[in-house]
């Protein structure tokens, strides 16, 4: 129990962290300058992932309150078999991302290709949303294997 | 996997939380074991009938 709240204590320090480096990211890029909605990707990813903690934080904390185990085997795998749903749904993000790679830079950034980190930032976001998608839906109706 | 957890919880008066913090899982494996959507280890099944003082065999109906 001890070791759980010391883990959830890691985790709050760390979403918190995160969070603030995103806001000092978005303070340093907006102000004065011409922003396109590519700027945007690297804030929002931190965004996603600081929401996904928060949730999961709460709902620990609430356990942990109630003397209940941070985890268990059903917890932990719920999240193996969404780890791993997730990453086969990465893959092929991963070659929608290059194969309609001048469909999204010319819909979503008004440009030819998509840059570097605009195509990380994509990558990046959609494996944190599909592992978010499957992590609830195994939570709550999956059959786990 | 059917199961009589229901069953034998309510034979001793505890909750499913209750019966959570005896074995030490959180109290949606307790409600997930009762409706059968979730198949527990050897060693959790052999937990909880212990927690319920009774058997595996007792508690789990392997015929599925």
């Amino acid at each position: 129990m001890k070791n759980d709240k010391f883990r959830l204590i890691i985790m709050t320090i760390l979403a918190i962290m995160v969070l603030g480096t995103a806001i000092l990211y978005f303070t340093a890029i907006i102000p004065g300058k011409e922003t396109n909605s590519g700027a945007l990707i690297p804030f929002l990813i931190p965004v996603i992932v600081v929401v996904f903690m928060i949730f999961f934080i709460t709902r620990r904390y609430k356990d942990i309150r109630e003397g209940m185990p941070m985890e268990d085997e059903r917890s932990k795998k719920v999240v193996m078999q969404a780890s791993a749903v997730s990453f086969q749904f990465s893959l092929y993000w991963l070659l929608t991302i290059s194969w309609l790679e001048p469909f999204f830079a010319k819909v979503l950034f008004g440009a030819e290709k998509l840059d570097a980190s605009q195509t990380v930032g994509g990558a990046i976001a959609g494996m944190a949303i599909f592992f978010f998608i499957f992590w609830f839906y195994y939570d709550r109706k999956g059959k786990l294997i | 996997m059917k199961n009589r957890i229901k069953e034998f919880r309510a034979k001793y008066d505890l909750t499913q939380e209750d019966l959570a913090k005896k074995v030490g899982v959180r109290r949606e494996t307790i409600i997930y074991l009762e409706q059968n959507k979730y198949n527990p280890s050897l060693n959790l099944a052999h937990q909880v009938a212990k927690a319920l003082k009774t058997t595996i065999d007792e508690l789990f109906d392997f015929k599925d």
